[in-house]
């Protein structure tokens, strides 16, 4: 008889100290873990933009359209060979010769990189279509072509504001039209 | 004497066959019980979830997922999931976003809190931030309120130091892995 009443006592303490162990578990902040893994490869890059010069407005500056960008518009206005006719008060127009005027606007090209050991890039450019005949498009006095790059620089400063004029010469037989070109400026990182 | 034999002999029958009855009404029974018994234990679980803005997880669904940003650059074409919020001089950031959901069941907590830490030290010229907040090796609380059974969006940035490698930046053209633990406590 006594033998099955201590029995019976061991069993409810087994069970009371169940169930205080259940109760300590619960009472445990619950958690839970997981683990994300990022992969990626940096890889060096340069950016062109164009900028307004810090003279834009003056004669020989014409403001860019969507300045800031690798994407701008620059408009030289309406010109014409007789009495120095041009409209645009930006621009630098000028008679080359008997036969040639000349309208020119300068701005900036800045080359950022990032991710690089290059010291400097060089700079090219080139037209998109050829121009009529007796028409030159140029930057800097290097006549451009549609046919490939032309080198302009061949060491400029990253970072730095590098300034370009653009000059179309024009010949006082080519015919009243619009001209029209788009230049693509290529840095490439030494 | 032969009145009494057969008298005796009725009274027998009849007794057989009132034991046979009486065992045909009175069928043997069993039964018994099952006692059933489940533990319901509490608990919470951490998933990661591809974000319909972010990069496809890889094992998404699981708590051992991988993002993969693929080629970054400060200028060049990125990984679809992958933008780029901020370039400066300094640095730039690419971001992508992931979803975390956590499951509670038994519990009587309505929100968790989420912590996150780098499983290493970062590499040279790079930091990790998870909405916001620059992860280290140790724990860093990113939200302290999370929502449980749902995907909870998450802005994973990564930002890249513009330094050339050897001059403070990371290195280049070489995949760089990271691991990030994340820990959901239930509040």
């Amino acid at each position: 008889m006594n033998c099955r009443f201590n029995l019976g006592g061991s069993k409810a303490l087994l069970r009371l100290g169940a169930l205080l162990c259940l109760l300590a578990a619960s009472a445990g902040a619950q958690t839970s873990s997981g683990q994300l893994t990022i992969t990626m490869k940096v890889q060096s890059s340069i950016s062109l933009i164009f900028q307004d010069n810090a003279s834009v407005g003056t004669p020989g500056f014409c403001p860019l359209t969507n300045a800031n960008t690798n994407n701008v518009g620059l408009d030289l206005g309406t010109a014409a060979f007789p009495g120095n006719f041009h409209t645009s008060t930006c621009v630098n127009y000028q008679h080359l010769n008997a036969a040639f005027y000349e309208v020119s606007s300068a701005f900036d090209v800045v080359v950022t990189k990032a991710n690089s050991s290059s010291p400097n890039y060089r700079l090219a450019a080139q037209i998109s279509t050829p121009p009529p005949a007796s028409v030159v498009w140029l930057i800097n006095n290097v006549t451009l072509t549609n046919t490939s790059f032309t080198a302009l620089d061949a060491a400029d400063t990253f970072g730095q504001r590098i300034t370009k004029t653009l000059q179309v010469q024009v010949r006082n037989n080519v015919p009243a039209q619009v001209l029209q070109e788009t230049i693509t400026f290529l840095a490439t990182a030494n | 004497m032969l009145k009494t034999y057969i008298s005796m002999m009725r009274g027998v029958v009849l007794a057989a066959t009132l034991l046979a009855c009486g065992s045909a009404l009175a069928q043997t029974t069993a039964t018994g019980v099952i006692n059933g018994v489940l533990v319901n234990k509490n608990g919470i679980s951490l998933q990661f979830d591809t974000d319909p803005a972010g990069v496809t997880l890889g094992a998404a669904g699981t708590n051992a997922a991988t993002a993969n940003f693929g080629s970054v650059s400060a200028f060049g074409p990125l990984s679809g999931g992958v933008t780029r919020p901020s370039v400066t001089a300094a640095n730039f950031t690419v971001r992508t976003i992931f979803d975390v959901q956590v499951i509670q069941g038994g519990l009587t907590s309505t929100t968790y809190t989420l912590t996150a830490n780098l499983a290493a030290a970062a590499p040279t010229g790079l930091s990790y931030k998870v909405d916001a907040v620059t992860l280290s090796t140790a724990s860093q609380t990113i939200q302290t309120t999370g929502a449980y059974n749902t995907d909870v969006a998450h802005n994973l940035d990564l930002v890249i130091s513009t330094a050339a490698p050897g001059a403070g930046g990371p290195v280049v053209g070489t995949p760089i892995t990271t691991a990030i633990n994340f820990t959901a406590t239930a509040n």
